[in-house]
């Protein structure tokens, strides 16, 4: 293993939920995989961006935003340690961002290329299975939090906005 | 059913009913847009010199012509020479309240309620999780670990609010970091200055290592986010009798005689309003209970 | 027979029926207002009474669900009328009660309390599930950590003349709720009523007393197994009943069920139950404030669970819809009661069932759960 791959294979070894995962597959994984530094205000990438990489924050703090005209940018989402985005790039269908992607912070982060995923995915389908098992808890855990600021929990019940 | 384990106020002893005590504003701070906290000092100096609370205890704030309103007190217990209480302006009473200017007076009655078990927490880590007006009655609680800092392990303190304003009293959260409590603040929106998490309180669980065997969860907050938050905590395998949960119902008589604040067989003004969980589970996902 | 002789506590005396004109003259004498069952506008109250002419004699009340019909047969009984909507709740816990009197005296507060004498009431008629009722009530106003001053100061000094329900009526199950129709204790008098005469069972020392020189005879066991054969038969012949044994479990294991929607879709939300109720005890306070802002009147007034203004607070009303507001009564009268009180809030006396329009019947509702929670 060359010195840039081990350092990666290490990065991921510290992330739970590739803990499970075999010591073939997650070598798989860091061969797909960059680590990239990244400084406070750096754009990762703007909404409609054509880009093609699933996400792991190793530190640091990356924020999701989407623009709305007259009233700016709305953060809708920051990403934590361990915490993963971008994943709609490895779906089938979705070919563009939907959000933008912010750091607030330096920070380091995984960058795992997802055509080559799908690739090593598609020829392997115990880690496809792993990966999408994550991807699918991950994209639940994002679906409740959305259901959370969908029903403005704090919003006193007789305003405007709870109705 | 589980019987109530929290300790219970002493008796009240009442010749009028609802009659209040008088204190004076002796001076007001907004906290956020519809939120400012009154600090209050009975006019009576025998009374404000015997009057003594524990955290999470609330009082009713009576103003007359108007009605009573339950309002948990913010302040600090060791302090025996005012007591605060922030007001969020939502109702007639509480909108009243908010056209009180300092030197005015108003009723009191109380300390009313169970409050946070802050004994039987000694030794244990404490995760406090509450979300916008449900920091106020933890308060007290955060300011007796800052006097009793020894007495507990890890103590931490994931705040969530709606916006960015609608955070209350951030202006002391780099005291109480640097007594070492682990404050981690979190909106469900934010603009490009907002530097900080944006997401709900429930999700942030993930990021911390809770110690099942010796975290206690406290929680207050809209009731919605206390039932996500106690998933979050289970899911943790935090025992049902490690979580505590202030809860909130129309409290009126403040003695558990009116009736309006029943919660199944618990009046929430006196049973309550602090809870630990094992007691209210079996009636929490009941709706409109 | 010796003038001054007092009978036992405990024991029961036969009197002529025309001596208990005396008994309310004394009664009177020593400060009471005799409260008792009377006629007015068709219906049955409970309003002061001066003599036995004042009491529903020769009538008797027709009760179904949602209908009372008070009825005059003529026949020669004093205490046979099964009572109307009202009961003694109201003279323990006023529907309305000042609290206190504030006026502003440069920008404080002065309070003034009202000087209203405690009325010092003798209930004449008490049946054994109203009395039970007041049982509950003491629980409720006079707990070891909280005294209702205006219940307790009433309950003092009241004085509580039983009377052993002879002939139910078609809404009662007092048999069901094990509170009657005999009364068991807590009396100071307990009356039998038997055709030609009443027996009187003395319970406390003020009745002792009260009796002294009043002409009487120690009840025959002749006499005493006549009124046990007509409480035997009264047993028999109750309108109503409920089976309690699996309460409150079956109601707190069943808050999902469907039949709550079922009956909050014929429930009105009137509040009539709550307020015929003999132990329904929630109550709100009000203000009533001068035109000039500078006086305002506290008071304490009934309130309901049905209310939708009852469970209303800052973050919304916790019980928005009727289904909610019926389970909440319900479940607190049979179910959660029993935890908070050690009793269940129900004493079969059936006001709820005949005086609610919609004909809502908790002798009906609760098997219902019981069939389909099988």
């Amino acid at each position: 293993m060359s010195d840039v791959l081990q350092e990666t294979f290490k990065e991921l070894q510290k992330i739970p939920w590739f803990q499970e995962l075999e010591k073939k597959h997650l070598e798989k994984l860091a061969s797909v995989t960059a680590l990239r530094h990244v400084r406070a205000d750096e754009v990762l990438f703007h909404e409609g961006d054509k880009e093609d990489c699933l996400y792991i924050v190793l530190s640091g703090r990356i924020a999701l935003e989407i623009f709305i005209p007259h009233r700016g940018k709305i953060r809708i989402y920051t990403v934590e340690p361990q915490d993963v985005f971008g994943w709609s790039s490895v779906t089938p269908v979705v070919h563009q961002r939907t959000a933008g992607a912010t750091a607030v912070v330096d920070g380091l982060i995984a960058c795992i290329d997802s055509e080559k995923l799908r690739k090593i995915c598609e020829e392997d389908h115990d880690l496809g299975y792993m990966v999408m098992r994550r991807l699918a808890n991950v994209v639940a855990s994002r679906l409740l939090v959305t259901r959370l600021q969908l029903l403005d929990m704090f919003a006193h019940p007789e305003s405007q906005n709870a109705k | 059913m589980v019987t109530q384990q929290i300790a219970r106020p002493a008796a009240i002893n009442t010749e009028h009913l609802l009659e209040p005590q008088w204190a004076e504003v002796t001076s007001i701070t907004k906290e956020i847009n519809d939120v400012s906290t009154y600090w209050l000092k009975f006019t009576d100096p025998a009374i404000q010199k015997a009057y003594t609370f524990e955290p999470g205890q609330f009082n009713m704030l009576y103003m007359p012509g108007f009605g009573e309103s339950a309002i948990s007190i913010c302040s600090d217990s060791n302090d025996h020479s005012k007591i605060g209480h922030s007001v969020r302006f939502v109702g007639n009473v509480t909108n009243a309240i908010g056209r009180l200017k300092v030197g005015d007076v108003i009723g009191l009655r109380g300390p009313f309620g169970t409050y946070w078990p802050m004994k039987e927490l000694e030794g244990k880590d404490v995760f406090i999780s509450c979300g916008g007006i449900g920091l106020p009655p933890l308060r007290p609680a955060i300011y007796h670990i800052l006097h009793n800092r020894e007495k507990y392990g890890k103590v931490t303190l994931l705040y969530g609010a709606r916006t960015p304003a609608d955070l209350m009293y951030t202006n002391e959260f780099d005291d109480w970091r640097k007594a070492n409590i682990d404050v981690q603040v979190t909106v469900d929106r934010g603009d490009s200055s907002w530097t900080g998490r944006v997401g709900v309180v429930p999700m942030w669980f993930y990021q911390f290592r809770f110690d099942s065997r010796k975290t206690a969860v406290l929680t207050c907050g809209p009731e919605i986010m206390i039932h996500f938050v106690i998933y979050e905590a289970l899911a943790r395998r935090i025992p049902l009798e490690s979580i505590f949960v202030s809860m909130e119902r129309n409290m009126k008589c403040g003695q558990g005689s009116c009736g309006h604040c029943q919660l199944g067989p618990y009046f929430i003004c006196k049973d309550g309003p602090v809870f630990r969980f094992d007691a209210i589970q079996p009636f929490f996902n009941v709706e409109e209970f | 027979m010796p003038n001054d002789h007092k009978p036992e506590i405990g024991s029961t005396i036969v009197i002529q029926k025309e001596t208990f004109n005396a008994i309310l003259s004394r009664l009177k004498e020593k400060g009471y207002e005799t409260i008792g069952p009377r006629v007015k506008n068709d219906t049955l109250i409970y309003a002061p009474i001066e003599q036995m002419d004042d009491l529903p004699r020769g009538y008797i009340t027709e009760q179904d669900a949602a209908r009372f019909h008070l009825k005059h047969t003529g026949h020669s009984r004093y205490f046979d009328a099964i009572p109307g909507a009202q009961s003694w709740k109201q003279f323990l816990f006023p529907p309305r009660a000042e609290l206190f009197a504030l006026r502003k005296v440069n920008n404080l507060w002065e309070a003034s309390t009202p000087e209203t004498k405690t009325p010092s009431y003798a209930f004449i008629g008490v049946r054994a599930c109203e009395l039970a009722a007041i049982q509950i009530q003491d629980n409720i106003f006079m707990r070891s950590d909280f005294n209702d001053p205006i219940y307790r100061a009433r309950r003092e000094r009241v004085f509580i003349l039983t009377v052993d329900c002879m002939y139910p009526a078609g809404t009662c199950f007092c048999v069901s709720m094990e509170t009657g129709p005999r009364v068991k204790a807590g009396f100071d008098l307990n009356l039998t009523e038997l055709e030609d005469v009443f027996l009187l069972t003395v319970g406390s020392e003020i009745a002792r007393d009260l009796l002294k020189g009043i002409p009487f005879e120690l009840a025959s066991a002749f006499l005493l197994r006549n009124a046990d054969q007509g409480l035997e038969r009264a047993a028999s012949q109750m309108g109503r009943k409920l089976d309690i044994s699996n309460l409150p479990d079956l109601i707190l294991n069943n808050l999902d069920h469907p039949h709550w929607q079922e009956v909050g879709a014929r429930c009105l939300s009137c509040t009539n139950c709550t307020q015929v109720c003999p132990t329904c005890f929630c109550w709100d306070a009000t203000d009533e404030m001068s035109l000039d802002g500078k006086e305002t009147h506290r008071e304490r007034v009934w309130d309901s669970c049905f209310n939708p203004g009852y469970s209303y607070q800052a973050g919304g009303n916790t019980r928005p819809t009727i289904r909610s507001r019926y389970r909440q009564w319900l479940s607190h009268k049979l179910g959660t009661w029993k935890q908070q009180n050690g009793t269940l809030g129900c004493v079969g006396c059936g006001r709820c069932i005949t005086w609610c329009p919609a004909e809502i019947d908790l002798t009906k509702e609760i098997p219902m759960l019981q069939e389909e929670a099988r």
